[in-house]
């Protein structure tokens, strides 16, 4: 196993260079990184900074430069607000990593249950249900799903009970001044909810299908026939075999969170990936733009690994090939 | 030639607090001309409710300023100066209501008004005399050091967001601690913005450091009633009252300003008590927000404001090369209609009808009210210059079409509205206008600079009580490669005569005679329609009852000019 990590460790670091050249090479081909000093019409520092940035050079120099700061942790500063980008990307990306663990968590139970569920009950009253409520859980934007939430679970109660206070907030992932447990809770119900709706009527869908093929399968008719009981059947055999592809699956929409909560942390006003990203696209802000895309991309080969890891575990004939 | 402080280009998404490039600027006493010339309608008079000692208050705010350093071209948003610089920097002039006008008025900062006098040789002197008791909120008193400290970081730095009239001083004594004289090299109308648009900052905790790191993530200094406790990046800056503050300390214990970007959420927010207080610009989502009503909620509108939008034409580009077709396109434009259409509910329905904004409004005239809609004069506007109506009914000379496209900032519903409304009437007038969505660094960083347009839409800033068009009309500040791309005329205006006018608006000291040059320049530009002003967009404030204190719209420093006096309702 050490080995089978270490290889697909190793195969990563190609692919991480090869896509940050080409988001190198994108975002220079389509972002002015002095278009905001050009606005201070200032012909000295914009030649200060040229030089400064190496944008007078090749692209694959600048790509270099670029490289050897980035790899020592000089990720240079915004334009957009003057500081350092790695803190900047590093306060972002804690709030995302945390709506998206608690959201992917409680998604992953939810959806794997309904999916055992539907397939072992096909085509019933519960399946069917579950079926239209996934349609319309894929059907529903977030952004509307969250002002919902806002409006049920926030605005209505303290509106109709005359509460001093709402019983779930929809600012921040706390209150101003307040670090406790409860408060926290409080913040994090709706938006979690708003992530996971959609997560959990996509792959409910996805985790039956593969629930009913293991059940259908050969393996499974045998266990049957041999007289193992249902319920080992079911555990034992469908759910381990259908277990790989849903965690493919997941991996690739979990890497995807970190950089996709965008309506999610606008609508409930968390300072995350999503929110920097819009930020740095409006005030076109290319410095952190840059860096923000090669840690979603670092994202995406890390959560990768990890479906590998995943599915060596669940299948061992991928160790072996 | 050289800038101010006082005027801005800038997308409504993304206010900014001063020029990108500006203008000269003319000292005024405008309170003394609310008699001569007709105002905008005041806004209505809110009841001061009680308040109690105490307490604390959870704001919305619409945008994060992207850093403090308000020198510096990041600190250049309008939520920064409301929430952040407005209560901790100490200023010169403060814009105060005088006999029913905002007008710049001497602040506690200084003992009076200032002296500023003009030599024989053409320099000009500016003399402050300090209060003695003002400090900072270390203890440390206010003095010359501190103006001469803000002077010239401004003049002599680096990636600072304006110049203009710093770019003048030639010296400031510092020799009476308490007294400070600010010699310029020429007469600058506009001294009044100096240390009133920045404020002043403290000389003996950033001389010799990096002003700009020290205070791009806040600071822990004031000279204002309020201090910065905390900026959480993305999330809230929390003010708490400034102990040594020399004037009336805040009645609150803590405020804290929420960033709230979504318009739908911080009106949720609102409803569900989690913030108190917002100023939402009249986008239409807002608009429709205050029109479904907001149990609990208090609200002040007013449409004396310094944000103007208007219809910016390239005059160097055809079709807009030729003032018959500028002149006719302004005749093709219900602008009443569209200002109903986007403000009826906030109960404004009349367009602008100068480019000099309602809060300047004794310097304005109203010479494109001649511009209504009359189809009849765009065909002998159109026909006069050699234009005929083609197959599609599309004016068309010399193989062209009457055809153009505008450009808009994505993700603004209002002027999304205000372009397809216009789309239709100019399609009825015989003009092809299509739309082309930009975003603001591309507008305002390559395609305006370049004059790479032909028509564009967006709005201008004033951030101070001060007439000045030259920045926006002026030839010379027309960008190009010559002057390193500096000015904001966009637009390519060049109008006989407008310069010499403006100049004398910037640096007239007699007051009827500047008023007289201002409506004389106005007049000038409405003849040539370099440009279509449409409206002013007003100011909106919204509180929940349990807010107590004089609230009220400042057009100039915002909606928390007077936090201090704000508190919980008593």
């Amino acid at each position: 196993m050490i080995t089978f990590i270490t290889r697909r460790v190793l195969y990563s670091i190609p692919v991480i260079l090869v896509a940050s050249f080409v988001l190198f090479w994108a975002v220079r081909a389509t972002f002015d990184p002095l278009a905001k000093l050009r606005l201070a019409q200032d012909p000295t520092a914009l030649a200060r900074e040229v030089e400064r940035l190496g944008l007078d050079r090749s692209v694959p120099e600048q790509y270099f430069l670029w490289l050897r700061s980035m790899v020592v942790g000089d990720w240079g500063l915004s334009t957009r607000t003057g500081t350092p980008v790695l803190p900047l990307i590093g306060e972002a990306l804690w709030p995302t990593l945390q709506l998206a663990f608690w959201g992917l968590l409680i998604a992953i139970l939810i959806a794997g249950g309904i999916s055992v569920y539907s397939a072992v009950r096909q085509y019933s009253l519960g399946d069917n249900l579950l079926t239209g409520a996934s349609y319309l859980g894929i059907a529903m934007p977030a952004f509307w799903f969250g002002l919902i939430l806002i409006q049920t679970f926030a605005v209505w109660p303290k509106e109709a009970f005359g509460l001093s206070e709402p019983p779930l907030y929809f600012i921040g992932l706390n209150s101003p001044g307040q670090t406790g447990v409860l408060d926290y809770i409080r913040h994090l119900i709706l938006p979690v909810a708003a992530l996971m709706i959609a997560l959990i009527a996509s792959w409910s869908r996805f985790g039956r299908a593969a629930m009913l093929d293991a059940l259908s399968s050969d393996y499974v008719r045998t266990a049957r026939a041999k007289g193992v009981p249902r319920r080992q059947v079911i555990w034992r055999h469908a759910v381990r075999n259908s277990l790989a592809p849903f965690v493919t699956v997941v991996a690739l929409d979990a890497a995807i969170l970190i950089g996709g909560l965008v309506v999610t942390e606008q609508i409930f006003a968390i300072p995350g990936m999503g929110r920097l990203f819009l930020q740095s696209l409006v005030a076109g802000d290319v410095f952190v733009l840059l860096p923000w895309m090669i840690v979603v991309a670092v994202a995406v080969v890390i959560c990768n690994l990890i479906a590998d890891i995943a599915y060596a575990v669940l299948d061992p004939r991928v160790r072996l090939s | 030639m050289s800038k101010s402080l006082l005027r801005t280009a800038v997308p409504s998404s993304r206010l900014s607090r001063r020029g990108i490039l500006a203008a000269l600027t003319a000292a005024a006493l405008i309170g003394s001309l609310a008699a001569c010339t007709p105002s905008p309608t005041p806004a209505e008079t809110n009841e001061e409710v009680a308040v109690v000692d105490g307490g604390e208050l959870v704001i919305g705010a619409e945008q994060e300023p992207d850093c403090a350093d308000w020198i510096a071209t990041c600190g250049g948003s309008i939520w920064g100066t409301y929430v952040m610089q407005i209560p901790t920097m100490p200023s010169v002039f403060q814009t105060r209501l005088v006999d029913d006008e905002w007008v710049p008025v001497p602040s506690d900062l200084v003992t009076g008004e200032p002296t500023a006098e003009v030599a024989e040789d053409g320099t000009q002197t500016v003399t402050y005399e300090i209060n003695p008791d003002a400090v900072w909120s270390d203890g440390e008193p206010i003095t010359s050091a501190d103006f001469a400290y803000t002077a010239l970081q401004i003049r002599d730095g680096d990636d600072i967001f304006d110049k203009t009239g710093y770019d003048r001083i030639t010296a400031v004594d510092v020799s009476d601690p308490q007294k400070a004289v600010v010699t310029l090299d020429s007469a600058f109308a506009g001294w009044r913005t100096l240390f009133s648009v920045y404020g002043i900052m403290p000389a003996h905790i950033l001389e010799g450091q990096d002003r700009n790191a020290m205070m791009a993530d806040g600071y822990d200094f004031s000279g204002g009633p309020w201090k910065i406790e905390k900026w959480t990046r993305g999330t809230s800056v929390t003010l708490v009252p400034n102990e040594n503050y020399w004037g009336e300390k805040p009645h609150l214990d803590k405020v804290t300003f929420l960033f709230l970007p979504d318009t739908t959420a911080a009106f949720q927010a609102l409803k569900s008590g989690q913030v108190s207080v917002l100023a939402p610009t009249p986008q239409l989502d807002a608009l429709s927000q205050i029109e479904a009503g907001l149990p609990g909620v208090k609200s002040q509108v007013d449409a004396r404001s310094g944000n103007l939008e208007a219809i910016w034409l390239n005059n160097a580009v055809a079709p807009f090369d030729s003032v018959a077709v500028r002149q006719a396109l302004a005749y093709s434009i219900d602008r009443d209609a569209i200002v109903k259409r986007l403000f009826g509910s906030l109960g404004i329905d009349k367009a602008q009808q100068s480019f000099n904004s309602p809060m300047v409004a004794p310097f304005a005239s109203d010479d494109f009210s001649q511009y209504t809609l009359d189809l009849d004069k765009v065909d002998e506007l159109m026909e006069g210059d050699g234009w005929k109506k083609n197959g599609d009914g599309v004016w068309a000379k010399g193989g062209e079409t009457a055809t153009f496209s505008i450009k808009t900032l994505a993700g603004n519903k209002r002027r999304d509205l205000t372009v397809q409304v216009l789309q239709s009437q100019l399609a009825d007038a015989g003009f092809e206008m299509t739309i082309d969505q930009v975003t603001p660094a591309d507008l305002f960083g390559t395609i305006a600079p370049e004059g790479d347009f032909q028509a564009g839409i967006w709005a201008l800033v004033d951030t101070f009580p001060d007439p000045t068009l030259s920045a926006t009309f002026s030839s010379v500040n027309i960008p190009s490669d010559a002057n390193g791309f500096s000015g904001i005329n966009f637009y390519r205006a060049n109008i006989p005569g407008l310069d010499d006018l403006l100049t004398q608006v910037d640096s007239e000291i007699d007051t009827d005679a500047r008023i007289a040059a201002s409506h004389e320049g106005d007049a000038l530009i409405a003849e040539n329609v370099p440009s279509l002003p449409l409206d002013a967009v007003p100011n909106v404030l919204l509180w929940s009852e349990k807010v107590g204190g004089p609230l009220q719209i400042n057009p100039i420093e915002g909606p928390f000019w007077n936090l201090a006096e704000w508190g919980l309702a008593g």
